[in-house]
């Protein structure tokens, strides 16, 4: 069974086992390894990836049920030379820690600030729910994506 | 039997081509709906090599349908789009509460309520005590025909159910009454529930309780209706601390669940405590406007 997707704009070609999740695909096959496979069960969002558009937890997605599906990564979210809002403001309040959730947080956040461009703290948390952070950075996290609550939608 | 023609992902492209698949591939397959249980195999140590039969792209089984009598939802509808069909309705808020407040939002994206109460290992489901409380019935397709079912026939029946037929629609009754879903987890947010409670009432002659449907799950394997809690409460005012003293004398129906995350006599524990809060919850919603 051949699986094709449109990874970060590019048509990618899967010939593995289709049962296979996403997430190795993207790390195993594709080298992409921004994406995190860390808790394997859709509770953790370091492997949130967006699927046509909308944070998917890629560990728990079998690769050959997106035949034909956009996937974008972590790699693909913003460019080296313009990162989009989220990760502009991680980088600029000093929140990134070990690094692992980063990613998934990224993501996740990314789309939220695509449907709501000024959403309070509570409505970050509630978002930030599937994304587990080790070192605990939450409030710090917070408040940085607090501080670019605007109508500019990001990338 | 040949099984060649199917890869270990079978993409179904409706609902006969799924039954067939099922039926062909006997106990080699397994229905896939949101993957989230199917998924984490490995992480149970289960190694069975089973073909995945695909469902999601039989659209007919994602629709919501609701009107004054009754709601029908397609078994691959998600935990958000349910949560965000049954919005602002009072009679079933408790099947909104429970579909928005389970898992954390990518998991609700993703799992399907027909996964969720087809899943006989998963106890802590979050929908099935909701539905059991709201009396629904499950529409069930196999190659022979289809058939409905109470919710309580099926969970009784659910372990041992072969995967030849499908779970296709579920539907509700529309009603006067007004629900609710109180859940309690070990972590704020994110996490199964170690007990759950859905409740739907009727009122009747000066605020009292005159209907109830009450269901519990994850203190036990299978969740099941509160009978005596239900009978006991007819003609009280749903106060949250008169719900609580009653739910108190009631505890006996439970053998409580011992598991990883918590004992059985911590299930039991909480339960009085998550009647108050769905109570509570009634109070400051729909009773306290109705009242």
């Amino acid at each position: 069974m051949t699986i094709t997707l449109t990874v970060n704009r590019e048509e990618r070609i899967f010939s593995g086992d289709p049962r296979t999740p996403l997430v190795d695909v993207l790390r195993d096959h594709l080298r992409m390894t921004g994406t995190k496979a860390v808790c394997r069960e859709g509770f953790c969002g370091a492997c949130m990836v967006h699927v046509d558009g909308a944070p998917m937890a890629s560990c728990l997605l079998p690769v050959g049920s997106l035949d034909g599906a956009a996937v974008t990564t972590i790699e693909g979210v913003a460019t080296m030379e313009h990162l989009n809002a989220v990760q502009q403001a991680f980088e600029d309040h000093d929140v990134v820690q070990c690094g692992m959730c980063f990613p998934g947080m990224v993501m996740t956040m990314s789309r939220l600030f695509q449907t709501n461009t000024s959403p309070d703290r509570d409505e970050i948390k509630a978002a930030m729910t599937g994304n587990i952070c080790r070192c605990t950075g939450y409030e710090r996290i917070i408040d940085a994506l607090m501080s670019i609550r605007t109508n500019e939608v990001t990338s | 039997m040949d099984i060649t023609p199917y890869p270990k992902l079978f993409l179904a492209n409706d609902l006969n081509e799924a039954l067939r698949a099922l039926r062909e591939l006997a106990d080699s397959a397994i229905p896939l709906a949101g993957a989230t249980w199917v998924m984490r195999a490995p992480l149970r140590c289960e190694t069975a090599d089973r073909t995945l039969i695909d469902l999601s792209r039989i659209e007919a089984l994602r629709t919501i349908n609701i009107d004054q009598q009754e709601a029908v939802i397609g078994a691959l509808a998600t935990h958000e789009q349910i949560a965000n069909a049954l919005n602002g309705y009072n009679d079933l808020a408790a099947l909104a509460q429970a579909a928005g407040h389970s898992a954390n939002p990518a998991i609700r994206r993703m799992a399907t309520i027909g996964g969720n109460i087809c899943t006989a290992e998963f106890a802590a489901a979050d929908l099935v005590p909701a539905l059991l409380a709201l009396d629904a019935r499950l529409e069930i397709e196999g190659l022979d025909g289809s058939r409905t079912q109470t919710m309580a026939a099926f969970l009784e029946a659910r372990a041992t159910r072969a995967h030849t037929d499908l779970v296709t629609r579920l539907i509700i009754p529309r009603t006067q009454r007004t629900s609710t879903h109180a859940r309690l987890t070990l972590r704020k947010a994110g996490d199964y529930p170690v007990a759950n409670l859905s409740v739907s009432i009727a009122l009747g002659a000066g605020g009292k309780i005159s209907a109830a449907t009450v269901a519990v799950g994850a203190v036990e394997a299978v969740a099941k209706r509160w009978t005596g809690f239900e009978e006991a409460i007819i003609g009280h005012a749903p106060s949250p601390e008169k719900m609580q003293m009653i739910a108190k004398t009631c505890l006996e129906e439970f053998d409580g669940r011992d598991a990883m995350d918590a004992p059985g006599w911590y299930r039991l524990r909480v339960l009085t405590g998550l009647v108050a809060n769905a109570f509570s919850t009634l109070q400051e919603t729909t009773l306290g406007r109705a009242m």
